[in-house]
């Protein structure tokens, strides 16, 4: 499977500072981001140091090094999507402790929305409002839930999707990295077909742009670092309220019939 | 105090106490109530005091939890109803709890943000008690949730039935297809039901299904007994209770 990604991450057209972080592994086809919390520029410590952990995780040999964190990770899940779950963890706890050891930091935090491909499988797993979505065929689907106050109350039945959408209870999360020693992280895995496109985002795009303007925009662009500047204009052109950072990343099987198949083969003898 | 009485086939195998720790339900002999039997995950439910009521959470099982035969992520417990994991069953008895009265009709007090905040502990459960007593009588509540099944009445398929318990369900002749079709020439992605919060959406892949007959468009919402046809199989979507 071919894998071509792109991310933008902007300020938008409010605030100050970027308190969004992300990152690009093609060599490993990890993507991760990351959207920080916490006044006075600790949000960019916190979301920096959440996406560096997750890198660290992943990158360096397996090691035992996070055995004090005893995973709970159900027994069928794949070993990346453990691994990646186990990251997060790790993440939160580096931030938890840095907070803790550095008052100036109190109180700062992070969301995070991280995806891992591996042999025709995308693990996925997340803390926060920061979603991942997966366009098939024409249909755009959240493969995250968040994990807000007002997501809870939709899923609930107490409020409907749009009340939740003029609720002013929107910031108000429910988990987040760095709030407490332990988090839970929600891990998924997805099969991955041919022309599927998986975005990553942060609330600064969701909240600015309906899903069916991403759908529209993902399909209309198919190079996913253009599709990702589109996402991130018209969150802005929205009036750009928060930062906003997106990930698109694309796979593709490469084109088939005899030709192709016999240019791969000779591809892989040398 | 309150307990659990595990039972098999009417006999009485266990009791346990429920005191202020979680009560662990599950394959792994280091639970609080292991049951020795393939059909229970390693660590398969709970349950637990919270804010003075019983509630019971299954921990994502592959098999699941019921309660009074209805499958729950999260339910409250009443004196009297049945767990059922596999065969076995668990009768509750909240006899000598004091009831704890709260008011459900007040709004989730919280302070107007515009910046991003997390929910301590307390606050984060005060307002998903009010939020869980509001959410128990609408018929949306987590603890009423029904099982969307699709039954194949006649075509080439690796099974009888499906349970949809994924996000994305893909039925096609690929290895990643939970519904895999049978046969030359099917197509790797033929069409895809996915889950929203509001339900099961059916939409097309390679091919176009039909779905009572009438060839869909985009996606459409499915409904309880709806027939419907992709690549020579017929399937019946059903919402088990």
């Amino acid at each position: 499977m071919e894998i071509v990604s792109g991310g933008v991450s902007d300020v938008g057209r409010v605030r100050t500072n970027n308190e969004d972080s992300y990152q690009i592994l093609d060599s490993l086809s990890l993507f991760i981001l990351s959207d920080g919390m916490g006044g006075e520029a600790h949000g960019e410590v916190a979301s920096a140091l959440a996406v560096e952990t997750i890198v660290k995780c992943c990158t360096e040999p397996k090691n035992d090094s996070g055995a004090t964190l005893v995973d709970s990770a159900e027994v069928h899940w794949a070993e990346k999507t453990k691994r990646l779950q186990h990251a997060v963890r790790q993440a939160n706890f580096n931030i938890y402790e840095s907070a803790r050891k550095n008052p100036a930091q109190r109180g700062m935090g992070a969301t995070v929305t991280t995806a891992w491909a591996n042999e025709g499988k995308l693990s996925v797993a997340h803390v926060g409002d920061s979603r991942a979505y997966l366009l098939r065929t024409g249909n755009l689907q959240q493969l995250t839930n968040d994990h807000s106050l007002v997501a809870e109350q939709v899923r609930r039945g107490i409020i409907t999707p749009q009340q939740a959408e003029e609720s002013d209870m929107q910031s108000v999360l429910l988990r987040a990295l760095g709030a407490h020693e332990d988090v839970d992280v929600d891990v998924d895995e997805v099969g991955i077909f041919s022309g599927d496109v998986l975005l990553l985002c942060s609330d600064g795009l969701t909240r600015m742009v309906t899903e069916p303007e991403i759908a529209g925009s993902l399909q209309a662009e198919t190079i996913p670092a253009k599709a990702a500047q589109k996402l991130v204009d018209l969150a802005n052109e929205r009036g750009g309220l928060d930062n906003v950072t997106v990930i698109v990343v694309r796979f593709q099987e490469p084109a088939k019939g005899w030709f192709s198949w016999l240019r791969r083969g000779s591809k892989n003898k040398d | 105090m309150a307990k659990l009485s595990l039972m098999f086939e009417n006999k009485l195998v266990k009791e346990v106490p429920i005191g202020s720790r979680p009560v662990s339900i599950g394959r792994s002999p280091d639970n609080d109530i292991p049951i020795d039997n393939l059909a229970i995950s390693n660590y398969h439910a709970r349950v637990y005091y919270e804010a003075g009521r019983l509630v019971v959470e299954d921990l994502d099982s592959l098999n699941g939890t019921f309660v009074n035969d209805l499958r729950v992520e999260r339910a409250t417990l009443h004196d009297g109803d049945s767990i059922w994991i596999g065969k076995h069953n668990i009768k509750v008895d909240a006899t000598g709890d004091a009831a704890i009265p709260w008011d459900s009709g007040r709004k989730a007090a919280a302070p107007k943000i515009n910046e991003t905040m997390v929910l301590d502990t307390k606050a984060r459960r005060d307002m998903l008690q009010q939020a869980a007593a509001l959410g128990e009588r609408s018929q949306f509540s987590p603890g009423r949730l029904k099982m969307p099944t699709l039954v194949v009445l006649s075509g080439k398929v690796d099974q009888k039935e499906y349970v949809l318990t994924n996000k994305l369900t893909v039925i096609g002749k690929s290895p990643m297809a939970t519904i895999r079709l049978r046969g030359w020439f099917k197509p790797k992605m033929a069409a895809q039901i996915n889950q929203r919060d509001d339900g099961y959406y059916l939409g097309t892949g390679d091919k176009v299904p039909t779905v009572n007959g009438t060839p869909i468009s985009g996606t459409i919402r499915l409904n309880d007994g709806d027939l419907i046809d992709v690549c020579g199989v017929r399937m019946n979507f059903i919402i088990r209770e």
